[in-house]
């Protein structure tokens, strides 16, 4: 029997594949969303209205969303991969044009239903393109200039785009994200180790000039950056995010406030708090430990898809399941320190939890790819 | 057998049929398989075997460099999430506190500038703390509504220009400079997070228009969201902006000479009498002949310094109400020069009070004739030359002084020179001095025509000719004493310049007569002088008037000026226009008016008492 009669005939089909489902994985991801919705309820002052109601709603969408994409075997994701990477990059081509401004930055398409943000799907499509190419392309060539100018192209392509948005968040997202499969994928770590030495020797020259005859950029762009880096200096302008959110994070203390309780977020101190600060009233109700378990929730969430990306011996499957959960983490982590002044406001939203169709539809849609590779992952003959 | 190879970090491929090492199945040495065929070994076996061991090796690099680089990126995760819990724990551990408000868009900018006060402490200027309104159109909810929401509560903006500008590509505009704190509210209550307030310290002049001139007015200079600059505009705004911007002043206010109630009733009637006597302009000095200190100083129009209009385009500077007219404004000041050669004649021992002139005329030189107003026969006294205003014979007596006499005392009483003076106008206030200085420019400027100087060089000459005769310097800032200037022309001298003064107001052929007031002497001399024409020669009918008033009359302590732009009385049956009937009436009312202010007690003059000098003649 060759191995793909063999492989056909373990793979689970037809309705058995639902008990092949990482079920664990999906019972993380609902508690996620339940603690989201429960906060969306509190922060509209007790209601189900204007965000937890049309959360939960998304989310069954997503959850079907995700049943549908896990149902199709993971091959046929690996060869529509390009395709889909393809499209994602034609809408962020798109929203240039007919995109509708929302927030200052245009990012949105509207398809009717609901508007899209396409820098959310790339997301996605960025680490399948990715770990299509490094299916494709053989182990022992990864690190050949040429076969690296490659993928640094695919990334750099719908960074750009995001960039133009101007949508800082994601393209750090896609960047990051998208070196990290390079580095799973095995190029060599030289390339890393030069890149981010030149990055932060620009970095360095450019902060050391100022004030130097060979001053490199002109005085306000350097106040702009100190803005940037330190939003404290403006608590009233820039900083005011993230002074209010620490206002709020610390009058959580350790058990918080209680449900329903805080004051920072409820009396509308906070902008955007439905959205990318969202944490900071879960932090104010509950306290650190709250913080904390919604912490221990997401590592579980990273932790299971990397245990199934080392059980999967389909190396599409593997490298998707982990940029997937590399870009999971990223979200939050960006987030979380954003939000604790650890790092600039840039506009990333918390995973499964802030109140948003897209950043919601596409995890969901993520995750069912990582449960497509984990059914259909090739099993041995013996186990 | 093949499928266990697929391992995390494997080479590619998806069927078991594309074994990508049999590609590069090594030679086979045939030696060996020579050697092999001897042995009675099946060579294919041990090819396989070595094809078997080759993978393996790989699959183990393969494995052990993938196997690394989850752990670098594990590391890295569990870094995150240690940085993320411990900076948790931090927040949580600390007390929640309001965030002090760190001052950096604006910190070099300094705030709170110094008041101006009067000389008895009372606010000229201050700082009124306002809000300023600018607009970030990318924190916008609803741009539209944002701009119609401002077109209701500031009427004058415009709706549309605004609805454009914010859903243009600007992230940052100003809307209003300074908003009251009802239309911070309305602003407030539209919900806008886009709209926003910056706290500005705006200059407050809370009297108006009063002191216009002296104040002058203050705009912003460096503007920044936390706070704008202060930045004086004219007047002692400009010329004190260094002081007034000193932090170290704050709380430490700017003491002018002024006196709020005086200045108020001074510019009261001028503006009065500016009106009945249909005059374009006026203005007003009121000085301590002692001190220097201005203790009243006017131009009308005058503007409000709260806002400060723009520059007046055109070519008449008399029409734009920013100009000051006491400083910057220069005129002929017509018969009020006449006691200065008087005075340097007397100093200089050539002549006395009732030395007799002979003023036969009229005179010619050089192609002018010079005439008095009236024939006042062939001879008067020195005194009478004064009292009638002879130009005749005060042109006679500057002939006798002689040009470089008469040059270096008008110097020395500040006529060849701008005023140095507290107002940055004083600058701009530069005389008129003809070029060259001919014989006929020595008669006609001992009568004040063919010399323009401001109505405050003239005020500063009065001064320093009447007080005893030292120089007196102008000023604004309250002085503690008097000043003791460089001595001009003797006590005696300056004494008799002050009597023939007063006879000018009491004699009957006097052109002050209506100086005279009930409760207090005033001394003084008129001056009437044609207004140049633009195109060449002096007007027929327009002039101005002036009056330079001492009083107490005997006992000098303030000197009055009083000037009038074009003035005519039309109350009789032809229009009158010389000064003793424009600016000595107008100086008069200032006078009763600021005199009891002024803490004068009235001067009960027995009717003789002034009259003896006079008869002694």
């Amino acid at each position: 029997m060759s191995y793909l009669e063999y492989n056909v005939a373990q793979v689970p089909s037809g309705l058995r594949k639902v008990l092949h489902l990482n079920w664990a994985l999906i019972v993380l991801i609902a508690a996620v969303v339940a603690i989201g919705v429960m906060q969306l309820y509190s922060v509209a002052g007790g209601s189900w209205r204007p965000w937890a109601e049309p959360q939960l709603k998304r989310f069954g969408l997503g959850l079907a969303a995700m049943f549908v994409v896990a149902m199709i075997p993971i091959w046929l994701w690996r060869n529509l991969s390009a395709l889909l990477f393809a499209i994602s990059i034609a809408l962020l081509l798109a929203v240039e044009f007919v995109g509708v401004v929302g927030m200052g930055a245009q990012r949105w398409i509207d398809l009717g239903f609901m508007r899209l943000q396409p820098s959310e799907l790339t997301k996605i499509t960025l680490v399948m393109m990715l770990a299509a190419y490094y299916d494709w392309l053989p182990a022992e060539k990864a690190s050949r200039p040429i076969w690296v100018i490659i993928p640094v192209a695919l990334i750099l392509l719908p960074v750009m785009l995001t960039l133009m948005q101007p949508d800082l968040g994601t393209a750090i997202l896609l960047l990051t994200g998208g070196g990290a499969m390079m580095f799973f994928a095995g190029v060599h770590w030289a390339y890393f180790a030069t890149v981010i030495a030149a990055g932060v020797g620009l970095v360095t020259a450019v902060l050391q000039s100022k004030g130097t005859s060979w001053q490199i950029l002109k005085d306000y762009q350097y106040r702009r950056i100190d803005t940037f880096l330190d939003p404290e200096t403006d608590p009233l302008g820039a900083g005011y995010h993230i002074t209010q959110s620490k206002i709020a994070l610390g009058s959580g203390g350790w058990t918080g406030r209680g449900y329903m309780q805080g004051t920072q977020s409820r009396l509308n101190f906070l902008p955007e708090k439905h959205t990318d600060f969202i944490f900071t009233t879960l932090a104010e109700e509950f306290g650190f430990i709250g913080a904390l378990s919604l912490l221990t929730l997401y590592t579980l969430i990273i932790v299971f898809c990397v245990i199934s990306a080392l059980r999967n011996r389909d190396r599409f499957s593997s490298l998707v399941t982990l940029g997937i959960a590399v870009t999971f983490f990223l979200f939050f982590a960006v987030n979380m320190s954003m939000v604790m002044g650890l790092a600039p406001v840039v506009g990333v939203p918390l995973p499964l939890v802030s109140y948003g169709g897209s950043a919601m539809l596409v995890l969901m849609v993520g995750f069912g790819v990582v449960q497509s590779a984990h059914i259909h992952r090739p099993r041995t003959r013996n186990g | 057998m093949t499928d266990d190879r697929r391992e995390i970090g494997d080479t590619h491929g998806q069927t078991p049929e594309a074994e990508p090492f049999e590609r590069r199945t090594p030679l086979r040495p045939l030696a060996r398989i020579l050697r092999a065929r001897d042995r009675g070994q099946n060579p294919d076996a041990i090819e396989r075997e070595n094809i078997r061991s080759r993978h393996e090796s790989m699959r183990d690099t393969l494995r052990a460099r993938a196997e690394t680089r989850l752990f670098v990126v594990g590391m890295a995760f569990f870094i995150g999430f240690l940085v993320v819990a411990v900076r948790m724990g931090a927040i949580a551990s600390t007390e929640a506190e309001e965030p002090r408000i760190a001052d950096n868009s604006g910190a070099s900018i300094t705030a709170a500038r110094a008041d101006i006060v009067d000389r008895s402490g009372r606010v000229l200027a201050t700082n009124l703390i306002t809000n300023a309104l600018y607009a970030q159109p990318h924190h916008m909810i609803d741009p539209v509504a944002a701009a119609e929401g401002l077109g209701r509560i500031f009427p004058d903006l415009d709706v549309e220009d605004l609805q454009k500008r914010f859903t243009g590509n600007r992230k940052f505009l100003w809307i209003k400079r300074n908003i009251s704190p009802e239309q911070q509210q309305a602003v407030h209550d539209l919900g806008e997070p886009g709209l926003l307030f910056g706290p500005r310290e705006m200059r407050l002049y809370p009297n108006g228009r009063l002191a216009a001139h002296v104040l002058g007015g203050a705009g912003y200079g460096r503007e920044g969201v936390r706070a704008a600059e202060v930045v004086g505009r004219a007047g002692i705004e400009k010329s004190f902006d260094a002081y007034l911007r000193d932090p170290i002043n704050e709380g430490k206010p700017l003491e002018l000479s002024l006196d709020l109630t005086i200045q108020h009733t001074v510019e009261e009637v001028l503006d009065g009498g500016m009106r009945l006597l249909n005059a374009k302009g006026a203005s007003a000095i009121l000085m301590d002949i002692h001190t220097g200190e201005v203790i009243s100083i006017a131009s009308l129009p005058d503007y409000d310094p709260n806002a400060r209009p723009g520059p007046v385009q055109g070519t008449d500077p008399s029409l734009d109400p920013t100009f000051n007219r006491a400083v910057q404004g220069v005129y002929e000041l017509g018969s009020t020069f006449k006691i200065f050669p008087v005075a340097q004649a007397m100093e200089l021992g050539m002549v006395a009070p009732e030395t007799i002139i002979d003023i036969k005329g009229p005179i010619r030189v050089g192609g002018f004739r010079i005439r008095d107003y009236r024939n006042y026969g062939n001879e008067l006294s020195v005194s009478d030359i004064i009292v009638k205003s002879s130009n005749i014979g005060t042109a006679r007596i500057a002939m006798e002084i002689g040009p470089e006499r008469q040059q270096d005392f008008l110097r020395r009483l500040g006529f060849f020179e701008p005023t140095d003076f507290e107002l940055i106008e004083s600058a701009t206030g530069r005389p008129l001095l003809p070029n060259p200085w001919r014989t006929v420019n020595t008669m006609t400027i001992s009568y004040g025509h063919g010399l323009s100087a401001s109505p405050l060089h003239l005020a500063a000459a009065y001064a320093s000719t009447l007080n005893g005769g030292t120089l007196i310097k102008p000023t604004l800032l309250r002085q503690d004493g008097p000043q003791n200037g460089e001595r001009l022309i003797s006590e005696e001298v300056s004494a008799a310049t002050r009597e023939m003064l007063r006879d000018v107001v009491v004699s009957e052929k006097g052109t002050a007569s209506m100086a005279r007031m009930p409760l207090y002497t005033v001394g003084g001399k008129t001056g009437t002088a044609d207004k140049p024409n633009p195109r060449g020669g002096y007007y027929e009918d327009k002039v101005i008037t002036n009056f330079a008033s001492v009083f107490p009359a005997l006992d000098p302590k303030y000197v009055l000026v009083v000037t009038l732009d074009e003035p005519e009385d039309r109350t009789g049956p032809e229009p009158r226009r010389t000064a003793g009937w424009t600016a000595v009436p107008v100086a008069a009312a200032i006078i009763s008016r600021v005199a009891p202010l002024l803490g004068l007690r009235p001067d009960i003059e027995p009717s003789g008492a002034f009259a003896l000098p006079v008869a002694a003649n």
